[in-house]
């Protein structure tokens, strides 16, 4: 265990002092700060670029709920690419650059090599949607005036759990293929599959494939029901890649 | 004394092709241990398999009684491992690698500070203070020795430990190595004859996958040195040196300087029945007659070249 959490201690580390730290918390504050502002004045820029070609269209009147969906299609679309090309080399990178070899031949075991690096990593991630949620609230707040926390708190818990699903997946992809490249280009693969999978009703309803659209659908506030089916294939998909990945990783030649 | 590594007839095959066929080896506890051989001898791959990295096609190893297969991280706590080309996390000190590997070791707060000030002494990293991304290939190397030695480690593991460093880092950490005799048992693989001969007890020479010999390097120079006479005459050394060329027994002759000849016999005790007569028909004075002994330089060309096809 002490060995468990000294590993986790030099992955914590590894994000404080390089570009981990600086990449996916500005994507996530970049959408965090302008959602909100462009939920409240896309009517107005339109108008302004569109001149009286719209005059015809008439626009609603924007709402914190749109702000709310703009954050989770921001998350949903591009911050999800940005993980899956991140976390391409979470396993792999260590293994190209020899110092997996350094850690692995102390008593800390490959198990131990893939699951802390997973368990850290999702943590980051849980810290980083915290953080990127609350800007989003307060922005919203300021811009709207109001800002009910309930919509905006539950679709982006949902997509933490997909978040989560897709670290899990390139954990896996890490282990399976050397290449960063490679495992990314397998990320994108699994983020298209789901995505139309979605379309299938039966999918959409108890597998991963619906849970970014039920994210989608909570953050407008119009009380969904929480979607326990995906929610809960989601959670048994990352624990499976993740044991899997470590499986795999067990039986690798370094 | 017992084994602290036993390596029984492994074999290693990628792709189709038998990188280690059937290596045989066993490293007494507490000796210092060179293994020898030129470039793609198979001398990375024995470690990688000794650590655990890989896997044998066939075959067993035992370090320290353990079987490596299963023993996991039982026998990784009493490993100290310098791969060839040591990689570290560049945005860590020295002392943080350092801390982080005792760490992972489970080693006590105290004993880990006093042990990395030590070792970072000793490798001649100490007030370091920037980060391992700015370390030259010798400093990594130094470091890689140092990080191997944090735990004390009952068998020392070292791939090519002097091939990245200068001649006084090398002299340094040959040293380090000779200092530890006794205490640790020290595996360290090499293509520098010069090392093993003066800091190990024995020698495996490998070659293409295959252990040529195996023993003390004081026996194995014995038993090759008996295949050697080194003379001296005092005057016609070149018509001596000529005649003893053309007896069945003489493999080669070499003039040295002034009236030295150096044979190289097939047979040792023909040579010596018929060398003085020799001498005496060429009407020479016999200064000098000796068994020469070869430096392990001499043994390993000669058996290298012997196993080539």
């Amino acid at each position: 265990m002490r060995t468990a959490l000294m590993f986790a201690r030099k992955e914590a580390f590894e994000i404080l002092r390089t570009w981990r730290i600086y990449v996916l918390p500005a994507i996530m504050v970049f959408f965090a700060v302008t959602g909100p502002v462009l939920a409240k004045y896309t009517p107005e820029l339109l108008g302004a670029v569109a001149g009286s070609q719209f005059a015809s269209l008439q626009l609603p009147e924007p709402t914190v709920f749109d702000s709310y969906g703009q954050w989770i299609k921001n998350l949903s679309q591009i911050v999800i690419f940005a993980l899956i090309i991140i976390y391409g080399g979470i396993i792999s990178s260590e293994r190209r650059s020899g110092t997996a070899v350094l850690v692995l031949t102390k008593p800390v075991s490959r198990t131990t090599f893939v699951m802390v690096k997973a368990a850290v990593h999702a943590t980051y991630l849980a810290v980083l949607l915290v953080g990127g949620t609350l800007v989003t609230w307060v922005v919203t707040a300021v811009v709207f005036g109001e800002a009910p926390g309930g919509a905006l708190w539950s679709s982006s818990l949902i997509w933490l759990v997909m978040a989560v699903c897709y670290l899990a997946l390139m954990t896996l992809f890490s282990v399976l293929i050397p290449s960063a490249a490679g495992a990314a280009g397998a990320g994108l693969g699994a983020f298209m599959v789901l995505s139309i999978g979605g379309i299938w009703k039966p999918a959409s309803d108890y597998s991963p494939a619906g849970l970014l659209e039920r994210a989608a659908t909570l953050a407008t506030g119009e009380g969904a029901d929480f979607p326990f089916w995906p929610v809960g294939s989601t959670l048994v998909l990352s624990l499976g890649a993740v044991g899997l990945a470590a499986i795999l990783f067990r039986r690798k030649e370094l | 004394m017992s084994a602290a590594l036993e390596a029984l007839a492994l074999t290693k095959t990628y792709k189709g092709k038998r990188v280690l066929d059937g290596v045989d080896l066993t490293v007494e506890e507490g000796s210092v241990f060179g293994f020898l051989g030129p470039n793609g001898a198979g001398k990375t791959t024995t470690l990688r398999l000794i650590t655990g990295m890989a896997r044998p096609t066939s075959g067993t190893i035992r370090v320290l009684g353990q079987d490596v297969a299963t023993a996991g991280n039982a026998v990784r706590a009493e490993l100290g491992f310098l791969p060839d080309v040591p990689a570290f996390y560049p945005w860590m000190t020295a002392t943080e690698f350092m801390q982080f590997a005792g760490n992972l070791f489970g080693l006590e707060h105290r004993v880990l500070k006093q042990r990395t000030g030590m070792l970072l002494d000793t490798a001649g990293l100490a007030g370091v203070t920037g980060r391992i991304g700015g370390y030259s290939r010798g400093m990594r190397q130094r470091l890689g020795i140092a990080q191997a030695l944090i735990n004390a480690p009952r068998l020392l593991l070292l791939d090519e430990p002097t091939s990245a460093l200068d001649p006084i880092g090398r002299k340094d950490v040959l040293g380090l190595i000779d200092s530890l005799r006794g205490r640790t048992t020290v595996f360290f693989s090499t293509h520098i004859l010069g090392d093993v001969e003066r800091v190990c007890d024995s020698v495996a020479i490998l070659d293409r996958g295959r252990v040529l010999t195996q023993a003390p390097i004081h026996e194995l120079k014995a038993r090759y040195g008996r295949h050697k006479i080194v003379m001296e005459v005092s005057e016609g050394a070149d018509g001596l040196a000529a005649a003893i060329g053309e007896r069945p027994w003489a493999v080669s002759v070499a003039r040295g300087n002034g009236g030295s000849i150096e044979v190289t016999v097939s047979d040792v005790q023909g040579a010596q029945h018929e060398i003085p007569g020799l001498v005496a028909a060429h009407r020479t004075g016999l200064v000098r007659l000796e068994a020469g002994e070869m430096g392990l330089e001499e043994v390993f060309v000669e058996l290298v070249g012997e196993s080539e096809p």
